[in-house]
């Protein structure tokens, strides 16, 4: 009877819940609010009170657009017209900056990827209207970036009508987007912001210095980005200085800034009358970088922490490993001679500090250094 | 289209010229038991329609209006002026800029709101339009006299007059897709919009998923549902991302239209009461051509 029961309980789980997955058993322990998913407070398996489709991030399955279909053919609902041929690992490269594989997946709880339609349904005359049906759900995605950039609502964009269809197994297609990838998105490196400030009207930001140097990934800053950002049949003159007005607030405005440059900072730091330099490290801590490490993002030797810590001057504080044997001084640009690649490294190194100019003291009287060199000068 | 007869009217208005009473119990009264509580109605989400004017063709062809090609629609140069539903559309899309951080326009359907207690058919003092229990208003082209009662009535503006025509002008206006819905099909309309902008189904239902919207995207939605309390209710409601008098809207109270028209136009009945008998007078013999030439053209 017990297992009767059980059986029961599954069936009218399973058909409660239709087409949403099963969240997992620990689902409960996710960071999430159950209100995100159950409008109720007692949601029970018979009564899940699942809320209609709540759009929030809970997708786990990732993949990388690479992994993804290049093409989907999308013919459920042909009638008027042919098949359209949607173009998803390119679709899927730009996502990344305007919101990611959610922003079309948006209820999928755990699992596989759902298909559209196993939650909108492809009849529109329905009982349940609460969310749109399968042709609404696929127009809906679409339209709302393509009518931005293009400004065009007409059907033709995606369409072909059936009589003016040749190829119908769309080989010419398949060709078309077998291997392509979006292009690849040049960074600029700089850029001048007018703003309305007084404490500057000008914000000059080195666009490449922060993904370089400080290491930011695109989508650190740029995580709803419109499609008209790249994509703007208004705007097709790329080299053109743009103007672009915003009306965001100032919080807006600062949020990705103040992300990482704390709120005390100066607003001179990025605001002046002029346009401001781009970070030097030699001018701003006294140490400049030599080749070896002009290339190096800063968390790499500073870490990820911030404000940023003052390092000293001593390799070995980074560079544990190196001692006399392993060190090729050479990369120094000074090849050391036989005598003086015997000595360890604070013989001449004072304090094993290499901010400070070599002592020659310890064996020589007269000697000091650069007039007097250990070796001989290379490249 | 209305249940009445035309032997139902011409009794009523066998004395034309001691009219004012035959007239005043011709002037229906606002239907205000026969609503169904499964009535249906149409939720248009202004913020997802994409002003793609397929509507207006489909409206179009299913009435038998010259609708030209679907694809002619694409021009978007038409919404640069407003417009409002004709006798040659019974339906229109107008487009308003969307003032917020958008660069997409807001495009509002405009059509006969259907409203729960209707102005015209209190208005119309032959009897023409009818509401019917699943929340229609129709009219009856052959009854219409062409007085015009329900344009000056309709708190929306709606119902047209064919101007152009001297001879036997009728008003046209949204009929709810009556004759498909009838059999079990959808509005025109709302079966060919690519967003499910207008979502059909049971008014109380589009109640229950408009509040929800707004609910879930408080930022997205003015908390306001036009026509759920306007004169009354209608069956077509309205969700924008702003205020509906900048989407020009009129700007209605809650109580039916039709107690309005109908004291008007019983004032009009006690107080000038020869003008009004010589315009049903008018109203009478325009009836008889019109009916006098339908009976040519049933002869030819
Ligand atoms: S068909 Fe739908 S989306 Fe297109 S204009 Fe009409 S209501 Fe708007
Ligand atoms: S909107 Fe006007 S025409 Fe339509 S039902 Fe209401 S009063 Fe009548
Ligand atoms: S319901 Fe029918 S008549 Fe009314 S606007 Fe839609 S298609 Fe036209």
């Amino acid at each position: 009877m017990k297992k009767f029961l059980a059986l029961i309980l599954v069936l009218v789980f399973t058909i409660g819940i239709n087409a949403q997955q099963s969240p997992g058993k620990d689902h409960s322990k996710l960071n999430l609010s159950c209100k995100t998913c159950h409008s109720c407070d007692v949601p029970t398996k018979s009564d899940p009170c699942l809320v209609i489709c709540p759009r929030e991030k809970i997708t786990t399955v990732y993949q990388k657009p690479e992994q993804t279909p290049e093409l989907i053919t999308i013919n459920q609902l042909s009638d008027r017209y042919g098949p359209v041929y949607f173009s998803h690992k390119i679709h899927a490269q730009m996502s990344i900056m305007s919101g990611g594989c959610e922003n079309c997946h948006h209820h999928n709880t755990s699992g596989p990827i759902l298909k559209c339609n196993s939650c909108h349904e492809t009849s529109r005359k329905r009982e349940d209207v609460s969310i749109p049906d399968l042709k609404g759900a696929y127009h809906r995605q679409c339209m709302d970036c393509h009518r931005e950039w293009s400004h065009e609502t007409g059907c033709n964009s995606c369409h072909t009508l059936k009589k003016d269809l040749k190829d119908t197994k769309n080989e010419s297609l398949q060709k078309k987007y077998s291997g392509k990838d979006h292009p690849v998105i040049i960074e600029p490196t700089k850029l001048v912001y007018e703003t309305k400030s007084d404490k500057g009207k000008l914000v000059t930001f080195y666009h490449d210095d922060h993904t370089k140097k400080f290491g930011l990934n695109c989508t650190s800053c740029h995580k709803q980005e419109s499609c008209t950002k790249c994509h703007d049949v208004n705007n097709t003159d790329k080299s053109k200085n743009q103007k672009v007005v915003t009306k965001k607030t100032f919080e807006d405005q600062h949020s990705n800034c103040i992300s990482c440059h704390s709120k005390t900072e100066n607003c001179s730091k990025c605001h002046g009358e002029k346009t401001l330099e781009p970070f030097d490290h030699g001018k701003k801590t006294g140490w400049a970088l030599n080749k070896h490490h002009i290339n190096l993002s800063c968390a790499k030797c500073h870490g990820s922490k911030l404000p940023y810590n003052k390092l000293d001057n001593k390799c070995l504080s980074c560079h544990k490993g190196w001692n006399a044997e392993n060190f090729k001084h050479s990369i120094t640009g000074l090849q050391l001679d036989e005598m003086h690649s015997e000595l360890s490294c604070e013989d001449c190194h004072t304090d094993g500090n290499f901010g400070i100019k070599p002592s020659c003291d310890g064996c020589h009287d007269d000697y000091s250094f650069p007039k007097q060199k250990p070796g001989k000068l290379v490249k | 289209m209305s249940g009445k007869s035309r032997r139902d009217f011409l009794k009523s208005t066998a004395l034309i010229g001691a009219g004012v009473t035959g007239l005043t119990t011709t002037a229906k009264a606002g239907p205000q038991n026969i609503l169904s509580e499964d009535r249906m109605g149409v939720l248009v989400d202004t913020t997802v329609c994409v002003g793609c004017r397929n509507c207006e063709w489909a409206c179009k062809d299913a009435h038998n209006l010259p609708a030209g090609n679907l694809e002619d629609y694409e021009d978007r140069k038409v919404l640069d002026t407003k417009r409002r539903p004709g006798t040659d559309a019974l339906t229109v899309v107008n487009e308003y800029s969307h003032g917020k951080n958008s660069s997409l326009p807001i495009d509002v359907k405009v059509q006969c709101m259907h409203c729960d207690h209707p102005a015209c058919v209190s208005a119309c003092i032959v009897g023409a339009f009818t509401k019917h229990e699943n929340g229609t208003v129709t009219w009856d082209t052959d009854m219409c006299i062409g007085c015009r009662y329900c344009m000056a009535a309709c708190p929306f503006q709606v119902p047209a007059f064919e101007y152009d025509k001297a001879l036997n002008p009728m008003i046209m206006k949204c009929d709810f897709c009556f004759d498909r819905t009838k059999e079990g099909k959808l509005p025109a309309c709302v079966e060919i919009c690519p967003v499910e902008a207008l979502t059909y189904g049971k008014r109380s239902d589009l109640i229950k998923i408009a509040r929800d919207r707004i609910k879930r995207n408080p930022d997205k939605y003015v908390d306001h549902i036009l026509g759920e309390t306007e004169v009354g209710g209608t069956s077509w409601m309205y969700l924008a991302s702003k205020d509906f008098a900048e989407l020009e809207f009129p700007k209605l109270g809650k109580n039916p239209a039709p107690g309005v028209s109908e004291s008007i136009q019983h004032g009009i009945f006690a107080y000038f009461v020869p003008p009004i008998s010589l315009y049903a007078l008018l109203g009478g013999i325009m009836w008889i051509t019109k009916r006098r030439k339908e009976l040519d053209e049933e002869v030819k």
